[in-house]
């Protein structure tokens, strides 16, 4: 093999994606960080609070100090802990959070690997956080973090199913398992709209997907003192914290992706289209990310039966009818993308 | 976009309206909660009766639809009727034992419905996905009915077993399925039947078709693949055993048959053996393992297993003629098996079952009807002219003797003969012993009119035998075109 | 291509290596997180054969939701492993005599192999071109047109499996206390909340 060859065939195109890759992932983690003073700031103004503003101008340090305090702390494993998957449970967290964004598109085009079934791998990444979840808690041999492990892992399962009905829905409108079809599907109008039922939710069992309140019964302080990490500190913790929140931010995400026209300007028409896509894509991760914040501020925690009543009885009967109900409106008006 | 035209569905109109049916009486069942069980088990009875009559106006046709999948012909509907009749019978037995037994649940005629679904959908199969597809469907049905009584340790334990017995079979099946699909290229019978027709048999196909004989011969209870039948037939609620004995036996059967005979009938030479050795070792064990039973719903696993064996002696013999005999046997055994599994569901005293040979003792001076309907089965199935049951066997028999299988055919009347002493030694029970105690009554209308039905069939068959004799004629030759 | 065969074999071998220790963990936990190795490396070898969609529909159906009831049942029951593996032993020669009957007749049966020569005209469903179908399509295309007939009838045994399922298990228990949402909303402010006024002095 010449020598070329190597370097054009293999080397260059393999640090062009290490590059792509940091590209994401850096903004992302920062992304992050902010998004963890973003809480505790929505959180604090719904309560008449100030919220961080000690460290920095504003708090804006915050962040990063928490972060330099978790990373200066030691690593406790406990005693009967499985010490294996003990540390792997939280890398698994944080390696999938990270690593859903691959198939994100920013712009046209602009997405790290462009695949046939990008939808598909997203819901299957996602399907798999329950993983770091259930092996924390078993790992941890502690009974509170195997009950939150287990709340958890029901949870997920049972939310998933509903999810996968409304993506099924949304991939009926668009005709394709390209995220960037999907994205360009919604050129004329985004799937809010026509799916609002189902955008609703998708959204709320994000947030069950997620742990987030007020589907927080895993990690419930009152009862199980935080669930499944309730183990864990410092960096161990940190992975988790970091994997939470990209996982917060990647439902909102997928929100703006199947739901509001992911990049897209509201309007095709200037002045909406002279801001860049990535911008509104970010815009519209912003506002779905508030409208986590904003469930957190102002609703109470559900019941376990109440939970799972939701998911089986209320959201799987109505995804599936509206599924059917898309399709049999798209094939009567014969508007079946091809 | 290929997209199924409407005619191809239509020769599936009969399971199409079954497992509709099974849905909605389903959604009826929830929605009206546990009082409704009487409601749904007639409403059941009544779709396979709509079924029954769809069936026969669509007639026997050759018809082959969805995508080569399914077949309608004179044989499928021959063994449909069969069945759907078994089925329609055992909703009617189960009714007044379940509330009897406390286990009157909605659940159980929509699990008979689907089973008959996958019984009919057996029936019609001609590709090997819609075989696997069918047994399973009818099999999972029947694993939870065998553990319907969920509160009694036998009945639990009848379901497992045959969940695990049959899922073991399941594996054998499929995995001939796979071998003949590895080495033929197709698993459409059409397909196979071309191939076979050129004569290139290798081992492979050989090996599969063992394997799936041996997958259908746990379906039909062949020895040895019979071990599971006397423990599900004794552990499982009464009724569900007459469902067990009947339906799917004849549908297994008729799957049975047509595998053998349609994709694989240039190979007719190959399989015999296979066949003629679980016939003979069907009937020698249904005839002396039976002897010394002392549980009649026992008795009756021992007699189905050496029934099973006489009427393979037709499929073994493999000419239409063989076949028509299988046919018949099936359609008298069906009504033997009925009428005696009626008499067994009335074997109760006290309000509790009893099950023991001995309780029968005495019968005929507390019961004369029951005590005579119960031996006019016996003496059928015992194969004593006039009665059904010796035309049965004598059809067999002869189509045997015209194969050239003697040795087959002299088996047959010799397990015959050690069969006949002890469902004579029933009657002997009932007419000259001392009577232990008397049955509960009423049995009631139902139970009465299938007893009644059943006896006048297997006495009077052969004052009447063209009806029978013609629409088994008919069906056997729709598997032998031209 | 290089890279494609070094992805290939390293998919391989670890898919293969994870299957050997699903069965000689000894910690049951580890062998079901094992299984679901095994079962990446088996979606990651479907990627590499351009069958994506039967990758991800792998991943999802079972990791994401198979083998997390599996981890769930491994987790509650604490199968005692060293106990089952007692009668290992005694089990051995007849399950080692049943995987050679096997074996052999798998030997017999590739010895003996010989594709048909006119496999192709006889193949139930030819494959599409790759580049004018995505296999998703391709997929979708058999199943619910040459195939709905076992489709829905597949679909038809799970109903069976959920009835089987809710017959044998579910029981209504007595004396359940169960709430009616609809009933709390809907009550009147005067079912619940009564102003009393109350004199000084007088207590209530």
């Amino acid at each position: 093999m010449a020598e070329g060859d190597f370097w054009s065939g293999y080397a260059l195109p393999l640090v062009a994606m290490v590059l792509e890759i940091l590209a994401i992932v850096v903004p992302l983690l920062l992304v992050v960080a902010y998004a963890t003073y973003a809480e505790r700031k929505v959180l604090a103004a719904a309560q008449l609070r100030k919220g961080p503003n000690v460290v920095g101008p504003f708090g804006l340090l915050q962040p990063l100090a928490d972060g330099l305090k978790l990373f200066m702390k030691e690593t406790v494993i406990p005693s009967g802990a499985n010490r294996v998957v003990f540390a792997a449970a939280p890398m698994l967290t944080f390696v999938l959070a990270l690593i859903a964004w691959a198939v994100i598109p920013f712009d046209p085009g602009v997405v790290l690997s462009n695949i046939n079934v990008g939808i598909l791998y997203l819901f299957a990444i996602s399907s798999l956080g329950v993983y770091g979840i259930i092996m924390a808690g078993w790992a941890s041999n502690s009974k509170y973090a195997f009950l939150g492990a287990l709340r958890s892992a029901a949870q997920m399962v049972s939310y998933e199913v509903s999810i996968g009905f409304v993506m099924v829905t949304v991939l009926l409108c668009a005709g394709s398992l390209n995220i960037s079809d999907i994205v360009l599907a919604q050129r004329h109008l985004w799937y809010v709209i026509p799916l609002l039922p189902m955008a609703v939710v998708f959204f709320i069992s994000g947030l069950a997907e997620t742990n987030r309140s007020p589907f927080d019964l895993p990690e419930g302080e009152s009862e199980l003192v935080a669930g499944y990490f309730v183990e864990y500190s410092a960096m161990t913790f940190a992975l988790f914290f970091l994997g939470e929140y990209a996982n917060m931010i990647l439902v909102s995400a997928m929100t703006s992706i199947l739901f509001l026209g992911g990049w897209l300007a509201p309007f095709g028409v200037p002045p909406f289209t002279w801001v860049p896509g990535p911008i509104w894509f970010f815009l519209k991760i912003a506002f779905c990310f508030f409208c986590f914040l904003w469930v957190r501020a102002t609703f109470p925690r559900f019941r376990y039966d109440q939970l799972m009543r939701l998911g089986w009885k209320v959201f799987l009967p109505l995804s599936l009818f509206w599924l059917v109900l898309t399709a049999a409106f798209l094939t009567a008006f014969g508007m079946l993308p091809t | 976009m290929p997209v199924v035209s409407v005619p191809t569905i239509l020769p599936a109109l009969p399971e199409i309206l079954t497992v509709c049916s099974a849905m909605a009486l389903l959604m009826l069942g929830v929605f009206r909660g546990e009082g409704s069980t009487r409601l749904v088990s007639w409403l059941a009875v009544l779709a396979l009766v709509l079924v029954l009559a769809v069936a026969l106006a669509r007639g026997g046709d050759r018809q082959i639809g969805l995508n080569g999948m399914f077949i309608t012909d004179g044989f499928a509907l021959f063994m449909k009727v069969l069945v759907l009749i078994g089925s329609a019978v055992s909703i009617v037995m189960a009714m007044a034992y379940n509330e009897r037994e406390r286990i009157a649940r909605f659940e159980f005629p929509v699990l008979v419905l689907l089973a008959t679904t996958g019984m009919l959908m057996m029936i019609s199969a001609n590709d090997l996905i819609s075989l696997y597809i069918g047994l399973e469907l009818q099999s999972l049905a029947l694993y939870v009915v065998a553990a319907f009584k969920r509160d009694s340790a036998q009945s639990t334990e009848a379901g497992l077993k045959y969940f695990v017995l049959g899922a073991l079979s399941s594996g054998m099946l499929l995995y001939g399925c796979s071998l003949v699909y590895g080495f033929a290229g197709t698993t459409n019978f059409a397909g196979l039947a071309a191939m076979f027709a050129e004569g290139n048999a290798s081992i492979g196909l050989i090996i599969g078709i063992v394997f799936v004989s041996v997958g259908l011969a746990f379906k039909v209870s062949a020895v040895p693949f019979h071990m599971w039948t006397p423990d599900v037939y004794e552990g499982a609620p009464t009724p569900v055993t007459a469902f067990f004995s009947v339906a799917p036996k004849i549908a297994a059967m008729a799957l049975f048959i047509r595998f053998l005979v349609e994709p694989f009938g240039a190979l007719t030479a190959e399989w015999r053996q296979i066949i003629w050795f679980i016939s003979v070792a069907s009937m020698l064990l249904g005839a002396f393992a039976a002897i010394n039973q002392r549980n009649i719903k026992r008795l009756m696993a021992y007699s189905s297993i050496g029934h099973v064996g006489y009427a393979l002696i037709g499929l073994a013999a493999g000419t239409e003629t063989g076949i028509q005999g299988v046919l018949i046997y099936m359609a008298i055994y069906l009504f033997m098996n009925l009428g005696t599994f009626t008499v067994i569901l009335c074997m109760r005293r006290d309000g509790r079952m009893v099950e023991a040979i001995d309780d029968l003792s005495g019968l005929a001076k507390t019961q004369p009807a029951l005590a005579l309907a119960l031996g006019i089965f016996m003496f059928s199935m015992a194969g004593i002219p006039p009665l059904a049951g010796f035309f049965s066997k004598v059809w067999v028999f002869l189509a045997a003797i015209h194969a050239g299988l003697y040795v087959l055919a002299v088996i047959g009347v010799v397990t015959s003969v050690v069969g006949a002493f002890y469902y004579i030694r029933i009657v002997k029970l009932m007419y000259f012993d001392e009577a232990k105690g008397v049955f509960d009554r009423p049995i009631g209308a139902e139970m009465q009119a299938i007893l009644v039905v059943s006896s006048v069939v297997i006495m009077l068959f052969f004052v009447i035998p063209g009806p029978l004799l013609t629409s088994a004629e008919l069906a056997a030759a729709a598997l032998f075109p031209g | 291509m290089i890279i494609q065969a070094v992805c290939f074999y390293v998919f391989a071998a670890v898919a293969v290596a994870s299957g050997v220790m699903v069965i000689s963990a000894r910690n049951p936990v580890h062998s079901v997180l094992f299984l679901i190795l095994a079962f990446f490396n088996a979606a990651a070898l479907f990627v590499l054969l351009g069958a994506e969609f039967l990758a991800m529909i792998l991943v999802i159906v079972y990791v994401g939701a198979v083998a997390v009831l599996f981890l769930f049942v491994v987790m509650m029951l604490d199968i005692n492993f060293v106990e089952l593996r007692h009668g290992f032993l005694q089990y051995l020669p007849i399950g080692a005599l049943i995987g050679f009957i096997l074996f052999a007749e798998l030997v017999l049966v590739i010895g003996y192999w010989a594709l048909a020569p006119n496999i192709a005209s006889v193949l139930a469903a030819p494959l599409p071109a790759t580049a004018q179908v995505t296999n998703t399509q391709a997929l979708g295309d058999l199943l619910y047109t040459r195939y709905i007939y076992a489709f829905q009838a597949s679909g038809i045994v799970l109903l069976i499996a959920m009835i089987g399922a809710i017959v044998l298990t579910l029981r209504a228990r007595a004396g359940v206390r169960r709430q009616d949402s609809s009933a709390q909303v809907y009550r009147p402010r005067a079912a619940s909340v009564e102003i009393v006024k109350i004199e000084v002095g007088k207590g209530v």
